[in-house]
């Protein structure tokens, strides 16, 4: 591989996993809630740390050459943060429900609010009773 | 062998979802003129029935960028287990639904061997059964 293929491969993955990194951390203030927070940032995760781990794996290449050992730390480590992030968010997602965290009012359809059954008080002489829970 | 071929296509399902979920992510915040999410909470009544199915939907479900599973309910004999999942970026109920039931069928082909025939209950029914409004 020569020098100007590799610097420019180094130079497309780690710009673009840096910025997938920031975009995902400016995205996490334009939207309201705890769960949409966890929720826009799995970009930098899924895809952003991935590219980095990319970068490095083709600068790694072109310095020393190509081992089966370090593609498959490659590998392994490209994996291992999708699987993470994952079961990371899923965690924290988890968390944030069962610790009451609030959920921004204007998520609708939300499925979860569902009253459980007896709190809510249902006045049969209203006129339009709203459906429970709705 | 054909679940080999369905596994290798769904991984790279999931890497597609991964590469335009994360792009409509950054995207949006550049349109002007319009809100940047639409959250909603679903429930998705699965046909998934063994737990290394939920766990792997669960998953899949959390790293495609823009949803993300909030609870799980499992199972009894006689529902189905139930995923809530937060969407961001969908236009409608029906529409986040379909996306995740499309999902969901290439994971079942690639873990059964074939896609599941049979359409998911929807939420009108397991509520039916529950008994609540």
């Amino acid at each position: 591989m020569n020098d100007a293929v590799a610097t420019a491969l180094v130079g497309v993955f780690g710009i673009s996993g840096s910025l997938l990194m920031l975009f995902s951390a400016l995205a996490m203030f334009r939207v309201r809630d705890a769960l949409s927070r966890i929720n826009v940032f799995s970009p930098a995760t899924g895809l952003g740390m991935p590219l980095i781990v990319a970068a490095v794996y083709v600068y790694d290449i072109h310095t020393e050459g190509f081992s089966w050992g370090s593609l498959l730390m490659a590998v392994a480590a490209v994996l291992c943060l999708i699987i993470v992030s994952s079961v990371a968010s899923n965690t924290l997602s988890r968390a944030s429900v069962l610790s009451g965290q609030p959920v921004y009012r204007k998520t609708a359809p939300n499925r979860l609010a569902r009253p459980p059954a007896g709190v809510v008080d249902e006045d049969p002489d209203s006129p339009d009773q709203p459906r429970a829970g709705a | 062998m054909m679940r080999l071929i369905h596994g290798l296509s769904y991984v790279f399902y999931i890497g597609w979802a991964i590469v335009t979920g994360s792009l409509t992510i950054v995207v949006r915040q550049f349109l002007p003129g319009r809100s940047y999410a639409h959250p909603m909470i679903v429930e998705v009544p699965l046909r998934c029935v063994t737990d290394l199915e939920v766990t792997l939907f669960a998953s899949s479900i959390t790293i495609t960028p823009g949803t993300l599973v909030t609870a799980i309910a499992a199972g009894t004999s006689t529902q189905p287990p139930v995923l809530f999942v937060h969407a961001l970026f969908e236009d409608s109920e029906e529409s986040a639904l379909e996306g995740l039931y499309d999902m969901e069928s290439r994971l079942l082909a690639m873990t059964r061997g074939r896609a599941p025939t049979t359409a998911a209950s929807t939420v009108t029914e397991v509520e039916q059964e529950e008994g609540r409004p």
